[in-house]
């Protein structure tokens, strides 16, 4: 259960997460109907077979939102019922009006809403109820806020607000590029975007590319500004972080994983609880550097 | 159609108003703000009907462009800016030349603000780092104050937006996504406290009944200071921000220093 993203929210650390376990019952995911399109609730983190909806260590809690999707893709609606159609014509001597072709449109997918693939998904979470904070694993708004609705009709109540930087992520991002001083333990990685300000303005996107070079140093001159930077923690993960304060590409390096192997991982479940813990406690980690680094509003007064 | 008229004043100086005809005006329309005098006329009526009435209403006319002055703005040129105004005061403004751009409080001077910039950056750079220097002293200001109003809403706000907007102050979408102007970090900050709380209530109440004033009222009693203060002055900190952040001042800017090199 390694996360690929972290998309951060804040909650209000006092909030009480009692009622989460019987929310979490009530809200479990249901197979999605044959005429349903989507279906979305809780699942175990642990698998679909797994009993628990919730894994919890410490302070942590590991919670995964499911979901099923059915496949019906618009072209093959399309393509039926204009062939139903050109039969309908063909028969009549006239083209149907907008009225049928929206009935007929209807009928087609009644029929084959049934027999359309079900997408089964996941997406994980971790809350930190010490700092009030759900990470969860997706660099995309919209799936984060999906699960953080989730919490919410599980729970009530989830005042979770995105993340707000009460400083420019951007010219941080630039003062590290351009060697400023960086917080303790962070390090430059090998991969930046800068942006010319301007709208419209040139981008430029470097991998595997050493970001104190006079190449980049040249590109800071003309203006550009960093938006996205590759960066690495302590030599236990490495991500790229953006000026929309989404983690990508976080991954684990050795240094955290050696721990990992040490474990006796003899079975599958100590092994998920092992990973659970580790993520739990790198996540916590950067988060706290990033709090302080672009200076995150806290939601509590 | 749509042009300039020309009006020639007793004390010999000139003044312009813009003439618009406008299809769907009913009446001929006389109107001032910060970008100044506008005559509009519906579709039938003449030219010399539409100077007749500004030649009758030429009192009423300049008093209101005197109250509608957009307070004097220089341009956002590097190097040479001397002061920005932010939180409804003017702040000194010390450039430095630096590896790259960026903007925040000065090490030497407290209540002064420090602009890094490369020497070799265009104007329209400097645009861009006072809109990020706006936008992160909005983020600020609001994360402050949003802690001590979450408690009695039905739900947060989805999501924050700043932007310059021409009239209005502030929305909220139905989403719960909260739009405030970005010049509101140019007004006093208790002003810009009065919008957010007047937005945040519109998630109790989406209207402006008696009901969503009370509750306004119980989270910020002095609300009407606050509006009126807006309605005096928040014009002219609409155009300050504009004249700040406009990209066509700072493309001129560009190539009026493109001919010196």
């Amino acid at each position: 259960m390694f996360f690929r993203n972290l998309t951060f929210f804040r909650y209000p650390a006092s909030l009480n997460l009692d009622a989460l376990d019987a929310g979490l019952d009530e809200c479990q995911l249901k197979p999605v109907g044959p005429l349903e399109l989507s279906s979305r609730g809780f699942i175990s983190p642990f698998g679909r077979d797994s009993e628990v909806l919730a894994a919890r260590q410490g302070d942590a809690l590991w919670l995964t939102m499911g979901g099923e999707d059915r496949l019906l893709p618009g072209a093959v609606v399309n393509d039926m019922l204009a062939r139903k159609l050109d039969e309908i014509e063909q028969k009549e001597g006239q083209r149907p009006g907008g009225r049928t072709r929206k009935r007929l449109k209807d009928e087609l997918v009644t029929e084959l809403l049934p027999r359309a693939f079900v997408k089964p998904s996941r997406t994980d979470a971790l809350i930190d109820t010490t700092h009030g904070v759900i990470a969860i694993d997706t660099s995309s708004t919209k799936t984060g806020e999906s699960v953080v609705s989730e919490v919410r009709r599980a729970l009530g109540s989830f005042p979770a607000l995105p993340l707000n930087a009460e400083i420019a992520p951007r010219s941080v991002l630039t003062g590290w590029v351009a060697g400023g001083e960086m917080p303790e333990g962070l390090v430059i990685g090998e991969e930046c975007e800068l942006r010319d300000p301007v709208d419209q303005g040139a981008v430029v996107k470097v991998q595997r590319m050493d970001l104190h070079s006079d190449e980049i140093a040249r590109h800071l001159e003309s203006g550009k500004q960093v938006t996205r930077l590759a960066l690495s923690l302590d030599d236990h993960v490495s991500f790229v972080l953006g000026e929309d304060l989404v983690v990508r590409k976080f991954k684990l390096l050795e240094g955290a994983v050696d721990s990992l192997e040490s474990t006796d991982a003899d079975d599958m479940r100590a092994e998920l609880d092992a990973r659970f813990v580790l993520m739990a406690a790198e996540t916590k980690r950067l988060f706290s550097v990033l709090e302080s680094a672009m200076k995150l509003s806290r939601v509590e007064g | 159609m749509r042009d300039v008229l020309e009006l020639a004043l007793d004390d010999g100086s000139t003044l312009d108003i813009q003439r618009v005809r406008d299809p769907r005006a009913k009446r001929i329309k006389l109107s001032v703000d910060d970008r100044g005098a506008r005559l509009t006329l519906p579709p039938r009526a003449s030219l010399v009907a539409g100077e007749r009435f500004v030649a009758a209403h030429l009192d009423w006319l300049t008093t209101q462009l005197r109250r509608h002055a957009p307070p004097p703005q220089a341009p956002l040129l590097p190097f040479s800016l001397s002061m920005l105004p932010l939180d409804g005061a003017e702040r000194p403004l010390r450039w430095q030349q630096a590896r790259f751009a960026s903007l925040g409080p000065d090490p030497d001077d407290p209540a002064g603000l420090l602009f890094s910039f490369p020497p070799k950056a265009t104007p329209a750079a400097a645009v861009r780092v006072v809109r990020e220097f706006y936008l992160a002293h909005a983020r600020a200001q609001v994360g402050s104050w949003l802690p001590s109003y979450l408690p009695g809403l039905p739900r947060p706000p989805r999501a924050f937006r700043f932007r310059p907007v021409r009239s209005q102050w502030g929305s909220l979408a139905p989403d719960g996504t909260v739009s405030l102007d970005l010049a509101l970090v140019l007004a006093r900050p208790s002003a810009f406290r009065y919008v957010l709380v007047h937005e945040l209530c519109h998630l109790i109440e989406a209207n402006h009944s008696k009901a969503f004033w009370a509750e306004v009222e119980a989270r910020f009693p002095d609300w009407r200071a606050e509006r009126d203060w807006l309605r005096e002055y928040g014009g002219g900190v609409k155009a300050r921000l504009r004249v700040l952040l406009d990209p066509g001042r700072a493309a001129d800017l560009e190539q009026a220093a493109a001919a010196l090199r």
